[in-house]
């Protein structure tokens, strides 16, 4: 495979909260490759917006890099500590598009000018030049009538429209890894789709590198190349999309396809993984997922499993790869999946 | 826009309306002794009709109101009768506005500029030093009588000497500058006080915005940030309250005018009423809520200015 574009090994970003410590991201690993689409899923709180926010320096006043590294054009991202550094990263080399459009735009401010506002900072456009290009922009993300539309207000645009511009002004940043952050969370189905084609359209025209973060399963199928699963702070299993879905290794993994309503055998209840996500503000021993795997082992209490390797583009963080491990069969669904992908890869 | 600039100035127009008509009618119900003059009791019942026939006060109440509205027309806001009688009320009050306003505008000029900055800064620094600092001395104008720190504000810092003399005299004097720097610190204090409190909240409130994380997320830096995305957004809801504050200057400040003695519109309407001058009440009363409601006119004008939100109202159903 080609050098990774970025590349982020043992991160661990700590949060101070009313006094206690909690770690947000512990230890998390992962390459970026030049031109892909990279989704990272994982539910609520594990950490995939943090995650991602360490790569433009934008946590909260709070939060901090406390080890690892993000290596990036050959500079450590993680060793950044004053805003010019980060200037020369944010917006112009890696943009973010976040997820809710509704209150994204400045309402006080034209769409015409909150776009411009990127060219003139990223792409050195001034005056008539830059309402030009901002107008071509507009007409590229599917915005009708640029011109007027130039001139309006956010208050003027549907939500839809809205993300468009969002969009819009990511574009024109013209980055070379754009991170959209559950972009279409926000906006009902038939805008999401739409959103989603205009965002692999746009890819393609810039050459970005594309990261998703979301918890839609269905658009990781949709959008993505690749898949990095996290579950509190780590990254526990990535690999292709195929491999993901039809190969998954990772005991959370499996729990996470199962729960999809779209794999539930009708009649019977929708499977839900048992117990909650660890507290983040304890010392997690072992493997996190533990606790709720019905399958744990002993060590997986007591050391954190290594990277396993599964293919050349497979790797999945369980003692269940270890050669010495009991053999533990996957759920019948995710069992149902790989045998369809055998079938499919024939 | 100007469909809202027309619809909100008729609404004007008729508050101004009821609240004239309103000051007038409560006026009737005052003692007649307010339109006597000092010898009252020596008068005759005869001279007494006498007195009020010449004021119309013996016509039915509808012809007074139509001959109030037809003199108001014209400018005449009637004669004073005990305060200085029979001097025009607007004689009386031209010759004080102008120190009211005058001290009142500078006073509004130091607020917004100090108190701007300093809600600016401390904002920015929320929850360091300075904004601690800043902070206490919010907390101490807001708290503390403004009669407690006016009047030590006058008994220390006049009493600061230089080479044997006062820096700053006790009392006003048209004609000697240092004179106007005390009452004008001591007018500013609370303005700035105030408009740091509000700039800060709205500031901090902006600075929590998704659209200025966006706008950190675009590249952009924290300077730019502040200049084109959160300070106009945060002043937006001060604007409001900016012209009727400026129109009101003109009413003066009772406590500070007393201690410096500065002959301006502070304390005259107290005044006229504890002496039943009932047409200088009158006309001061009208004079007052009239302003009061076309600075709120004007505040919503600048808000319609300042937010395209609210310029745009009616015209597109879009969210």
């Amino acid at each position: 495979m080609t050098e990774p574009i970025l590349s982020v090994r043992d991160l661990v970003v700590k949060f101070s909260l009313r006094g206690q410590i909690l770690t947000a991201i512990r230890g998390a690993s992962l390459d970026l490759y030049p031109g892909e689409t990279l989704a990272i899923v994982g539910e609520s709180g594990s950490g995939k917006s943090v995650f991602t926010k360490t790569w433009i320096g934008m946590l909260d006043a709070n939060g901090w890099v406390d080890s690892g590294s993000i290596l990036f054009e050959g500079k450590d991202l993680a060793k950044f500590t004053r805003e010019r550094e980060w200037l020369t990263i944010r917006g112009k080399k890696i943009a973010m598009v976040f997820q809710d459009p509704m209150t994204a735009l400045n309402p006080l401010r034209t769409v015409g000018m909150q776009i411009q506002e990127a060219l003139e900072l990223h792409q050195d456009m001034r005056g008539e030049q830059a309402k030009a290009r901002t107008i071509e922009i507009l007409s590229e993300v599917g915005i009708d009538i640029p011109e007027v539309r130039y001139h309006q207000y956010p208050h003027e645009f549907s939500g839809g429209m809205r993300q468009r511009v969002v969009i819009a002004i990511a574009v024109a940043c013209n980055p070379r890894i754009l991170i959209c952050d559950e972009p279409t969370t926000a906006l009902d189905v038939t805008i999401q789709a739409q959103i989603l084609e205009l965002i692999r359209d746009l890819q393609r025209k810039m050459g970005a590198t594309l990261v998703y973060i979301t918890h839609d399963l269905g658009v990781v199928a949709n959008v993505a190349d690749r898949v990095a699963v996290m579950y509190a702070g780590e990254i526990i299993e990535y690999g292709t999309v195929d491999e993901i879905f039809f190969d998954p290794r990772h005991p959370y993994t499996w729990a996470l396809l199962s729960s999809l309503p779209q794999l539930g055998i009708k009649g019977q209840p929708l499977y839900s993984i048992a117990g909650t996500p660890p507290n983040l503000f304890t010392d997690i021993q072992g493997d996190a997922f533990a606790p709720r795997n019905p399958n744990a082992l002993k060590i997986d209490s007591v050391r954190r499993p290594p990277f396993f390797q599964v293919s050349p583009t497979h790797y999945a963080k369980t003692w269940l790869l270890d050669p010495r491990a009991p053999k533990v069969e996957p759920p019948e669904t995710i069992r149902a999946l790989r045998s369809k992908y055998e079938r499919y890869a024939q | 826009m100007l469909k809202y600039s027309l619809k909100r100035l008729l609404q004007s127009l008729i508050t101004v309306f009821i609240v004239i008509t309103l000051v007038f009618l409560l006026m009737r119900l005052l003692p007649e002794e307010g339109y006597f003059g000092d010898g009252y009791d020596k008068l005759t019942p005869e001279q007494r009709e006498n007195i009020l026939r010449k004021f119309g006060l013996l016509d039915p109440w509808y012809v007074q109101l139509k001959n109030f509205y037809s003199s108001l027309l014209k400018g005449d806001l009637g004669k004073s009768i005990i305060y200085r009688p029979d001097v025009p009320v607007i004689d009386i009050i031209k010759l004080k506005i102008p120190y009211s306003m005058t001290f009142g505008l500078a006073a509004i000029a130091v607020s917004l500029l100090f108190g701007l900055s300093m809600g600016i800064h401390t904002a920015r620094n929320k929850g360091r030093f300075w904004d601690k600092i800043w902070s206490g001395y919010v907390v101490f104008i807001n708290a503390v009588p403004a009669a407690v720190y006016l009047l030590f504000i006058q008994l220390y810092i006049t009493g600061l000497k230089y080479k044997g003399r006062s820096i700053f005299p006790m009392l006003f004097n048209r004609h000697n500058p240092r004179s106007w720097i005390l009452p004008l610190i001591s007018m500013s204090l609370g303005g700035i006080a105030g408009y740091a409190l509000w700039m800060r909240r709205y500031m901090v409130d902006q600075l929590n915005q998704d659209y200025i994380r966006l706008a950190r997320a675009k590249g952009m830096s924290e300077k730019q940030i502040m200049v084109k995305h959160v300070m106009r957004n945060a002043f937006v809801p001060m604007a409001q309250y900016l012209p009727a504050s400026i129109l009101l200057t003109i009413s003066g400040s009772i406590y500070i005018e007393s201690l410096y003695s500065i002959p301006g519109m502070g304390g005259l309407l107290v005044d006229v009423i504890q002496r039943q001058d009932n047409v200088m009440v009158q006309a001061l009363v009208l004079i007052y809520s009239s302003l009061g409601i076309w600075g709120l006119f004007l505040g919503d004008l600048l808000m319609a200015i300042f937010d395209p939100r609210i310029r745009l109202e009616k015209k597109e159903g879009a969210r």
